[in-house]
């Protein structure tokens, strides 16, 4: 599904270069649940922003679902981005005056789905992580963990095949965290492959393999057969 | 996205600043009101002065001294105060043998002071003959009665006044009539007062008009034997031009000319005066909207400063919708949807705003002053009002439109 071969970014500021990937090769089969980690400034954010599409990079090759991102414009990278993928942000990134409802809407709106259609869409999008009765609410109004759910709602609304989650749990409490990460567990185990940025090693173990990135080069890149210091009921 | 979203998408964002959107249309609302007020009071004059150019008659025809102007818009000469001499009495007895032509009647005019007892005043006179009357339709006294052609050939110092006039010398209590005033140091006898004032054809002021034998005005006050123009009355069996043609060809014979690009008179009938000065007031109109169109482009440019603004405050938005699927072009039709419906807005309201203060200056107008004011609200004012608005907006729209469609969405998504 993903294909990555040298991967390189670079960012030139006036005379200054800033090396952010410096050659990274892997793969993403569909259905994995993968977690980058790294410290800050290791380029793991600069690696899903290319992967998802968000940013271009400078050196190397990337292969989405057998298409090389050289060969893609903006358009239809925009429409990749609409129809194969959905984005979860730490900060959330919702419309706040808009509501529930119109938020998860956005992406429909994109794809020219006709309006028949989106109110269901919407309303099973949002039913899945258990806020159908905030549906008409003003996003602003919603908790941390209810803007989250949202967040992902929208994410899954297009049922792309791969959710891109930049710090999903980092603005949110331990208790809100766990829900979200077991909202995105539940959408790996109906199939979707998960790519999930994180510094939090509880937060990475719900994948199924952790790519370790340090200094814009990958470090280690594990699979991982049993996990979770969640017994709790909280991420630890 | 489809238009009828990104139109629902755009009017949520301007509603969610009711009060920026409100404040930011109010340069247009000012700059399309001010075109509208100002094309329909350019459109009022203009009927204003076209109904008086054909309250003469359509079968009246203009004789003036000096050859005809090459250009459309310059005036023949006598019209611009050169003396020119060519028109003499024998020009009037030939026209009046002419069977084509009812009235041919010469016109002398001049400024000068009247005075009765410790009242004076400086007003323009007129002398012409008794035929002045029919043919200004001015034949209605109030009191007394018009001169005669006796009067013009004996030479009588008689004059008729305008009713303005005879209030300001006489006022309300003692009656004009048989009284002596002064015209230039020349005393006359009031015969009779008009009986209604106003301004006439050709911006003739009516109400403190003197007229006077032609005869008098032309030996005791100026001196002269020529005219300053000819009024002609064709006759209505035959069609202006045709007389036009005649004139020209009575006027050639006793002038001794045969070449007529040599004439040295002009002949002017309604239609070429109604079609000069139509020009001559929609141009001037059309420099009213002009000027007015200056605050429409200051509108325009507040329009495009708070576009701006909002593509900075909504840089995270445009990354979100870019993220999720936005096109450059989605983002760009979005911003300037908002832009043309803002100003489209404001072209409606200052559309509104312009009728209603047309409509109340036409109320003002016609309540306190007796000037004939035409109400005009010329509909192609509401059509250029409105497609002026929608241009704006798009003109002034594109430029912030094309700044957030040209956003990076991950740089777009990472801005504080």
């Amino acid at each position: 599904m993903i294909d990555v071969r040298d991967l390189k970014k670079e960012y030139i500021e006036e005379e200054t270069t800033t090396r952010a990937l410096r050659g990274v090769t892997f793969s993403i089969v569909a259905g994995e649940f993968i977690s980058i980690m790294g410290p800050s400034g290791s380029g793991k954010s600069t690696l899903l922003h290319i992967l998802s599409f968000l940013d271009r990079p400078t050196g190397g090759s990337y292969t989405f679902q057998g298409k090389s991102i050289d060969d893609m414009t903006d358009q239809e990278l925009a429409f990749v981005r609409n129809k194969d993928m959905g984005f979860v942000f730490q900060s959330f990134n919702l419309l706040s005056r808009l509501s529930v409802y119109d938020n998860c809407e956005v992406p429909l709106l994109y794809s020219k789905t006709p309006p028949s259609r989106r109110k269901a869409l919407v309303e099973q999008a949002v039913q899945s992580v258990g806020l159908e009765e905030k549906l008409y609410t003003e996003a602003g109004r919603l908790s941390g963990g209810q803007k989250q759910r949202v967040a992902i709602a929208r994410a899954i609304v297009t049922d792309p095949n791969v959710i891109f989650a930049d710090e999903p749990t980092g603005n949110l409490d331990s208790q809100s965290g766990l829900q979200v990460m077991e909202i995105l567990e539940g959408l790996h185990k109906k199939g979707r492959t998960v790519i999930l940025v994180t510094h939090e090693t509880q937060t990475a173990e719900f994948a199924n393999r952790i790519i370790r990135v340090k200094d814009g080069m990958i470090e280690s890149d594990n699979l991982i057969t049993t996990n979770r210091n969640r017994h709790n009921g909280v991420l630890k | 996205m489809r238009f009828k979203d990104a139109f629902k998408t755009a009017t949520r964002s301007l509603t969610h600043g009711k009060m920026r959107s409100i404040l930011t249309v109010l340069g247009v609302v000012i700059g399309i009101a001010s075109v509208i007020i100002l094309m329909s009071i350019g459109q009022s004059a203009q009927n204003l002065i076209l109904n008086q150019v054909q309250s003469i008659g359509s079968n009246l025809i203009i004789v003036i001294p000096g050859a005809p102007s090459n250009g459309r818009f310059s005036s023949p000469a006598a019209a611009q105060g050169i003396v020119i001499t060519s028109l003499k009495q024998q020009d009037i007895d030939s026209l009046q043998r002419e069977p084509t032509i009812d009235y041919a009647v010469p016109e002398v005019r001049g400024q000068a002071e009247v005075v009765y007892g410790n009242n004076n005043t400086t007003v323009g006179y007129t002398g012409s003959t008794a035929d002045f009357f029919v043919v200004s339709n001015l034949a209605k006294v109030s009191t007394g009665q018009t001169f005669s052609k006796s009067d013009v050939d004996s030479g009588n110092h008689v004059v008729v006044i305008g009713p303005d006039l005879a209030k300001t010398l006489f006022g309300a209590n003692i009656d004009p009539i048989n009284k002596t005033i002064r015209v230039k140091g020349v005393s006359f006898r009031v015969i009779g007062v008009l009986s209604k004032g106003g301004t006439g054809a050709f911006g003739v002021d009516i109400g403190n008009l003197v007229v006077m034998p032609i005869s008098v005005a032309q030996k005791q006050l100026l001196g002269t034997n020529y005219y300053n123009v000819i009024v002609v009355q064709a006759n209505a069996d035959y069609d202006p031009d045709f007389v036009k043609s005649r004139i020209s060809f009575v006027l050639e014979h006793n002038h001794g000319i045969t070449n007529s690009s040599k004439d040295d008179f002009t002949i002017q009938t309604q239609a070429d005066i109604l079609s000069i000065l139509g020009t001559i007031t929609s141009v001037l109109t059309l420099f009213l909207a002009a000027i007015a169109s200056i605050s429409l482009i200051v509108g325009g440019i507040g329009i495009m400063n708070i576009m701006l603004v909002a593509v900075t405050e909504r840089t995270r938005e445009i990354g979100l919708r870019k993220a999720v699927g936005a096109t450059n072009r989605d983002i760009l039709e979005q911003f300037l949807i908002e832009s043309v419906l803002l100003t489209f807005a404001g072209g409606v309201i200052g559309i509104a705003l312009g009728a209603g203060v047309v409509g109340l200056l036409y109320f003002v107008i016609s309540t306190f002053f007796d000037i004939g004011w035409v109400f005009a609200f010329p509909i192609s004012s509401v059509i250029l009002g409105l497609l002026v608005s929608g241009i704006a907006g798009i003109a002034f729209g594109i430029y912030p439109a094309r700044q957030a469609a040209r956003k990076n969405p991950i740089d777009a998504l990472r801005y504080e």
